[in-house]
């Protein structure tokens, strides 16, 4: 009892704070339109245990008050009660379990209202009026079920709480319109072709309503039926239209107009769709525009635009190609397969190209820095362009054999050979760094060592070498890129250079001792080169006078003294001398070869000489006489005059002093007419490096089965092929390995004749 | 191969100071081979300018010399020393191998 009246006493507090409440609840509620989700807990019932007795026809009176204010809600009118008032009786009504009648009979007036709504949707008016109707309807429900929810708030939050399986009078506010408005196939269709024909307009360049366009889809998105109503058949008419565009418009424009427009259109479609759209739409939108734009024409366009656009250096333009094709799936392995092959292209051209030998290595680094800077700049150092932009090269520049690497070694003798003063010297070394990324591409790098080892010996012997340090330099680089076999020799060179200075100063000392050489006033000088380090050079004999024997005598017992065992021989072509001369207008120093030092000074014991004289006194050969004396009498500085007249020297000729030599400088150098390298010294060099390479294998192969011990031949193949600079044949191996076991190098497993033993 | 010396002795290149030329400076160039009658040693089969096999296979080219028998006949000196502890003949002739002297 006592419990029963204290709760009667609950309950009128109980009623005022939930007027309290109630009227907090209607202000906050009306900003939320959620579904029954909603944090709706404010409100206590528990205390509502006992009925408060309702007047009679209160229910019906009360529901006539509601319906009435629900259909000036519908009609947009004027509302006879007070929110507050309304509010108040559909609590009422709920505290008193009427609420399921409540709820049908709202549900029934509001589902009576659409359908008589839906007619103004039978009159047929164009699309996009069609559309800015609908959007009315819309937006007008929208506001009246906020409206209506806002008065039956407790019904929301009590009953329909209560009934999980009843939709919030939102979500139905939301079927009934789907049910009644939008099940309507007419409504359905025009609805769709509207929003398809908006789209299209504005693909089209119109401008066009996007508000409407975006507060339909936002519609569709909200009645559920996004996906299966819009979604689907605006992908199927995207991928129509740009099925059919990008057919019209590769053929139309220029690949990277075609690029460009391909990367707009995506721009377009990505701010309609953030604009308009759902945001699940835009990854299948683009991916459906990429498809039909790019990737149904990859080929195409990479066939019609690439190499034009690598040859005029289009840089944006590639950048982009590169950027639309990373989007599709293997576009940038098709992007790669066809610039490797542009490349290989133009490579190849350049190096099969006979008649442009002087420019090949200038056009490869060229292309090499261009195409490099394109792959790094627009196809964002991709490893894998990076690795073909490689292949391409090293198969291109290995097409043709022997002369690429003979090219290079002289486009390096060009840049280290003093007077060309044109570059300092740390452009000098980027300029040997970037002939080492030729070199590398290079398979027979012998061939290289051997016509760079020709120019070295030029530059060092007649002191034509632009820098120490820069000779230095590419050594390294050498050694660096293949290791110290390789440049032992090139480095013996310099070792020779080293020791012929000191030993100079050693002789000058034991020749200043020797009593019979005291009237001799020639300053000698030998450059003492190591045979197989240098280049093979032809001897010619020729006779000297009598105290340039001496000397060369003299030097020569000095040098076999200091070592045992050797021979010395004297290359009459290397040598050059520095010649004294007397003319009437004034003396000279002249720069000479021997063999013009031995023609000038036959002339100290007279004026005129025939050629044959002199040929029987020097012992030169016709050959080289005929040169040297070519090079006195018809070249630039004529200290001799030729009888008779003319540019080519005679057997029958004659020479004779010309004594009235004039010339601006005190030191002149007589350049020897310098002979072509003729087509059988070129072929005698790289016979000699084919030669070569069957010691190099030997020795390879030696190497290897002295380290390994014991070896299957698959494994010391391998690891030959890996040591050697050039290409070799797996004959060549098999033939080499039978040679090593004959001399007893290696022996072959008694049980398992694949498998090789090393004999130490 | 070296040059001849002029017999006539007549023209001496360096000293009347009336003469018309005079040598002041001679660059001469000169290369050095083992004095051997063979190029290529019998038992590497590697010239003998060159290291020996396994000289080069060990990457020491230098120091690797020639050895010259009293027979005449000259081998790498490592090749010969190996040689030797099997057979104390020279490969070429079956004389007994004696050392005349080693290159330097
Ligand atoms: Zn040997
Ligand atoms: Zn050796
Ligand atoms: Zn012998």
């Amino acid at each position: 009892m006592s419990g029963d009246s204290g709760s009667l006493l609950n309950q009128s507090s109980s009623t005022d704070q939930s007027k309290n409440g109630v009227s907090r609840h209607v202000t906050q509620s009306s900003m939320m339109i959620g579904s029954k989700s909603s944090n709706a807990k404010k409100l206590t019932i528990k205390n509502f245990k006992a009925k408060p007795v309702l007047p009679e026809n209160y229910e019906r009176e009360t529901w006539r008050k509601l319906e009435e204010a629900v259909s000036a809600i519908h009609r947009s009118s004027f509302i006879r009660y007070s929110l507050e008032e309304l509010y108040k009786a559909v609590e009422n009504l709920c505290s008193h379990k009427i609420a399921k009648n409540l709820y049908s009979q709202l549900r029934d007036v509001c589902e009576q209202h659409i359908r008589k709504q839906v007619h103004v949707f039978d009159e047929n008016i164009d699309g996009e009026l069609f559309l800015r109707r609908l959007e009315q309807e819309w937006q007008d429900h929208c506001q009246q079920t906020i409206m209506i929810r806002c008065i039956f708030l407790v019904l929301d939050r009590t009953y329909v709480l209560q009934n999980s399986m009843l939709p919030s009078l939102w979500d139905l506010g939301l079927d009934l319109f789907r049910e009644n408005v939008l099940s309507r196939d007419h409504v359905r269709e025009r609805c769709l072709l509207g929003l398809l024909e908006l789209v299209v307009r504005e693909r089209s360049g119109d401008a066009v309503n996007r508000s409407l366009l975006r507060n339909l889809l936002s519609m569709l998105n909200d009645l559920q039926i996004y996906h299966s109503l819009f979604e689907k058949h605006f992908l199927k008419e995207t991928e129509q239209f740009y099925l059919t565009e990008g057919d019209v418009k590769k053929n139309q424009l220029e690949v990277y107009e075609y690029l460009i427009h391909t990367e707009k259109r995506i721009e377009e479609e990505r701010n309609l769709c953030i604009t308009c759209m759902d945001n699940s739409t835009l990854k299948p939108l683009i991916a459906c525009v990429e498809s039909q734009l790019i990737a149904r024409h990859t080929d195409f366009l990479l066939n019609k635009g690439l190499s034009y656009l690598i040859n005029e250096n289009r840089m944006s333009d590639l950048q982009r190609f590169y950027s639309l094709l990373s989007s599709i799936q293997d576009g940038t392995q098709s992007l790669c397969t066809c610039f490797t092959d542009h490349v290989k292209g133009v490579a190849s051209g350049i190096v099969m190209d006979s008649n442009a030998d002087a420019t090949m290595v200038q056009d490869l680094l060229d292309l090499k820095e261009k195409l490099d800077n394109i792959v790094n700049t627009c196809f964002d150092k991709d490893a894998k362009f990076i690795h073909g932009l490689q292949r391409a090269f090293e198969s291109s520049v290995n097409k043709r054999q022997n002369k690429p690497a003979e090219l290079i070694a002289k486009y390096v003798d060009q840049r280290m050979r003093s007077g060309n003063k044109e570059s300092s010297e740390a452009e000098l070394d980027r300029t040997l760094d970037r002939i080492m990324l030729l070199f590398r591409f290079i398979h027979g790098k012998d061939v290289f060592e051997a016509f760079y080892k020709k120019d070295l010996a030029k530059r060092l012997l007649v002191g034509k070498s632009a820098s120490v340090d820069a000779e230095k330099s590419m050594l390294s680089k050498l050694k660096q890129e293949c290791g110290g076999a390789f440049t032992s020799k090139l480095e013996g060179m310099f070792k020779d250079m080293f020791h012929s200075k000191e030993l100079m100063s050693q002789y000058r000392q034991y020749q200043s001792t020797k009593a019979d050489m005291q009237d001799i006033s020639v300053d000698i000088n030998v450059n003492i080169l190591t045979m197989g380090y240098w280049p093979t050079y032809t001897a010619m004999e020729v006779r000297l006078p009598v105290e340039m024997g001496k000397l060369q005598e003299c030097f020569r017992q000095f040098y076999l003294m200091k070592h045992s065992g050797r021979k010395l021989t004297f290359q009459s072509t290397l040598g050059h001398c520095v010649l004294k001369s007397k003319f009437k207008n004034g003396n000279k120093e002249l720069q000479v070869s021997l063999f013009q030092t031995l023609i000038l000074l036959l002339f100290n014991e007279g004026d005129v000489f025939s050629y044959k004289y002199i040929r029987d006194e020097t012992l030169c050969k016709d050959v080289e006489l005929k040169r040297t004396l070519q090079s006195l009498a018809c070249g630039k500085a004529r200290v001799l005059t030729k009888i008779p007249k003319g540019k080519d020297v005679g057997d029958d000729d004659k020479f004779e002093f010309n004594s009235d030599f004039k010339h601006k400088l005190i030191r002149i150098k007589i350049n020897q007419i310098q002979m072509k390298e003729t087509v059988e010294e070129n072929i005698d060099t790289t016979e000699r490096v084919f030669q070569d390479r069957q010691y190099q294998i030997d020795a390879a192969i030696v190497r290897t089965m002295k380290m390994r011990k014991s070896l299957s031949h698959q494994l010391l193949a391998s690891e030959v092929y890996d040591q050697l600079k050039f290409p070799i044949k797996p004959t060549d191996i098999k033939k080499r390995i039978e040679s090593l076991i004959e001399r007893d190098y290696m022996q072959r497993d008694k049980d398992n004749t694949n498998q090789y033993h090393y004999v130490a | 191969m070296s040059a001849t010396v002029s017999e006539k002795g007549d023209a001496p290149a360096g000293k009347q100071p009336d003469q018309l030329f005079t040598l002041k400076r001679w660059n001469a160039v000169a290369v050095w081979s083992w004095d051997v009658e063979c190029d290529t040693c019998a038992i590497c089969r590697v010239q003998v300018m060159d290291a020996c096999l396994r000289c080069q296979a060990d990457n020491k080219q230098e120091g690797c010399v020639v050895v010259w028998g009293e027979c005449n006949h000259s081998f790498h000196n490592c090749c010969m020393s190996l040689w030797v502890e099997q057979n104390n003949r020279c490969p070429l002739c079956q004389k007994e191998w004696v050392i005349q002297g080693t290159g330097k």
